[in-house]
């Protein structure tokens, strides 16, 4: 019996022997050992190269480390608590974190004070994506004196999802790229105000000009005429996206619309130059939607919009806009006490569409794309300017300072441009029943 | 008389206190440092709105104040939860408590915020009036008060919780003048409005900075266990 005891007792222990050194030789299969014949030799060979791969692996987080310490970016970390466990000197510069010592775990809260900085954290985890915010910064000033000369800074945050429930946050410091872009903005508007003054006279002179010369120069006249008319309307369109950005709310005029009535009162006013290259309007407005907007503003989104799209499209061709309600898919977590529901305006036509590089930047000012194309790739024109690169600029500041939205795309189908308007303020549509 | 002196001591005792309630009010801590950024954040609104009369921000604060008013409730009941769940040693049940009473006194800074930009709306049509300087100074003092008593709470800091004290006596001060300002003004032209308004300015200053000091006060009650 005890011998049998022995027996099963060594059977079990050389199985867990053999056990334990098949996983070992597993392990360390991946590295190149096995032509070693001697069994010491091979461990002593095994034990090295071990060692020096933990060797080389401590030196490359030592390097990695290194560099993010002294990354220009900010860089910070957080645990899955929000409690910040590394951050390098920029970000603490930064959020002005003097309260933090490397090594601490402190909630990121009780060292930097900042709502949107978590929410971000807390956003990117949730997601389970990267997520980036931008917001003005106000460090925390605990002396009423100090509070005056305390600046304020516009950073951008950049949060990537970690494992273990880690959050890594870059912060880039955006306040002189800000401050750059406003300045040159306000140059620019100041610029434009003085050329309105000396430019509305040169109209007037040439005006008094026109009926006093014969006809030879006459015509040279009446060019002269357009070309300051073209100037003219570039400086005040300046001037309307300069004080819509400035101040939205105070340069909208609301009241209740109808979308189709919208449209067909665009149309109209486009309808000799859609004749004049045979191309036709198919208008589709499912849901019969009213929008508390502005009407002369709007009129003018849809002008250039479909002004654009009748001048890209093929003789004979359809531009096809289609409206409707829809319920958007945002953030719960965001606060929007306006009603939720959007209108989402399409506008298709089946030109030669946007060149792919020039999608992410045809909302910009003067923004032309290639020179060589620019006559043939839609967006760089706009109705009443014809080129200025001004147009797309405009509407896109209107629905912006509208709370809306908009995309251009090409169409898959068509193969031509493809705008999606997205506009808030839809009108309840049983009181739209009522007012038909 | 207690042997603990922080929070950050009660919360890292693993062996004597349970992790989930450690946790818990490690999550309650963040929630009422979230809050507080947003009141911070209002209360500097609204002095932007008064001050500099910059009423574009006026519309930003009720959706503030709706947010704070979410964090209280919930941390209200997240406070009464975990005393039920839990049933808490003394010396924790102190800081839930005294947790409870800190978010009464932010959200009662909040809810002054929003008055002080409601008063600037209404003050917007008049002439800026002499004192306002004073009034600036007065407001960034009530600020520093609020930013002290948050940066207490997060250091559970017993010193900094009671230098707040000191602070509100330069409010209370300013208070005072302003009132006797306002009060003895001669040959008003015009409307009295503009007047009224600023008194009503400073009072709801002078209690933003009052809620300030209690919020000291209950950090030093959770540090020290004695209330003062």
């Amino acid at each position: 019996m005890l011998l049998l005891g022995i027996f099963i007792g060594l059977g079990v222990s050389i199985c867990l022997w053999l056990w334990y050194s098949i996983q070992f030789h597993r392990y360390f299969g991946r590295f190149d050992y096995s032509k070693r014949k001697s069994f010491a030799l091979g461990w002593r060979y095994k034990f090295s190269r071990l060692k020096e791969r933990q060797q080389c692996l401590e030196q490359q987080l030592f390097s990695l480390q290194n560099l993010l310490e002294n990354a220009p970016l900010g860089y910070l970390q957080v645990d899955e608590e929000n409690q910040l466990l590394w951050c390098n000197q920029e970000a603490c510069q930064m959020l002005s974190l003097e309260k933090w010592q490397p090594g601490q775990v402190r909630l990121l809260l009780e060292v930097v004070r900042s709502y949107e900085l978590d929410r971000l954290v807390e956003k990117t985890r949730d997601h389970n994506s990267s997520q980036q915010k931008e917001w003005v910064f106000h460090p925390s000033c605990e002396n009423a004196e100090a509070m005056l000369e305390q600046k304020s800074v516009v950073l951008r945050a950049t949060g990537l999802p970690l494992p273990q429930g880690q959050v890594g946050v870059f912060l880039e410091n955006r306040q002189q790229l800000l401050e750059i872009s406003q300045a040159r903005d306000r140059a620019f508007s100041d610029l434009a105000h003085e050329l309105r003054t000396p430019l509305t006279s040169m109209r007037l002179v040439v005006e008094t000009l026109q009926d006093r010369v014969d006809s030879p120069i006459a015509r040279w006249v009446n060019l002269l005429l357009k070309e300051v008319d073209r100037l003219i309307d570039l400086v005040q369109s300046w001037l309307d996206l300069t004080r819509l950005e400035s101040n939205p709310a105070t340069h909208l005029k609301c009241q209740p619309l109808e979308i189709k009535n919208l449209i067909d009162s665009v149309w109209e006013s486009l309808e000799p130059i859609a004749q004049r290259q045979k191309v036709q309007l198919a208008f589709t407005d499912t849901d019969n939607a009213w929008i508390n907007a502005d009407k002369s503003r709007l009129h003018q989104v849809f002008f250039n919009l479909i002004h654009n799209s009748i001048k890209y499209s093929p003789p004979n061709g359809v531009v096809r806009v289609e409206a409707n309600v829809n319920i958007p898919l945002e953030d719960k977590n965001q606060i929007e006490p306006e009603s939720s529901l959007l209108l989402e305006i399409n506008i298709i036509d089946s030109g030669v569409g946007f060149a792919q590089e020039d999608l992410p930047h045809i909302f910009q000012r003067f923004y032309r794309g290639d020179k060589a194309r620019s006559r043939s790739i839609k967006g760089e024109g706009d109705s009443t300017l014809d080129g200025s690169g001004l147009g797309l600029a405009i509407v896109h500041q209107i629905l912006t300072a509208h709370g809306g939205t908009i995309k251009a795309m090409n169409h898959p189908q068509t193969g031509g441009a493809w705008l999606q308007i997205h506009l808030p303020q839809v009108m309840a549509k049983s009181v739209v029943q009522d007012y038909i | 008389m207690f042997e603990i002196t922080s929070v950050k001591a009660i919360v890292n005792r693993p062996h004597f206190i349970k992790p989930k309630l450690a946790r818990d009010i490690r999550r309650l801590e963040r929630d009422i440092l979230r809050m507080g950024a947003l009141v911070e954040q209002s209360f500097r609104l609204s002095h932007q709105a008064l001050i500099a009369r910059d009423l574009s921000i006026v519309k930003q604060l009720p959706l503030l104040e709706e947010k704070i008013d979410r964090f209280y409730k919930q941390i209200e009941l997240e406070c009464t939860s975990i005393m039920i769940v839990h049933s808490p040693n003394e010396q924790d049940l102190r800081c839930i408590s005294a947790f409870m009473q800190l978010v009464r006194d932010l959200e009662r800074i909040g809810d002054y915020a929003e008055d002080l930009s409601e008063i600037a709306v209404k003050l917007f049509p008049y002439e800026a009036h002499p004192c306002i300087p004073e009034i600036a100074v007065m407001s960034r003092h009530a600020q520093a008060m609020l930013a002290t008593s948050l940066g207490a709470l997060a250091d559970l800091d017993e010193v900094g919780a009671n230098s707040i004290k000191s602070l509100d006596d330069a409010v209370d001060e300013a208070y005072d003048r302003v009132y006797d300002t306002l009060a003895n003004q001669r040959d008003i032209q015009g409307s009295v409005e503009p007047i009224v308004l600023l008194a009503l300015a400073i009072r709801c200053l002078e209690r933003m900075a009052d809620h300030a000091t209690n919020i000291g006060k209950r950090v030093a009650y959770i540090v020290t266990g004695q209330r003062t």
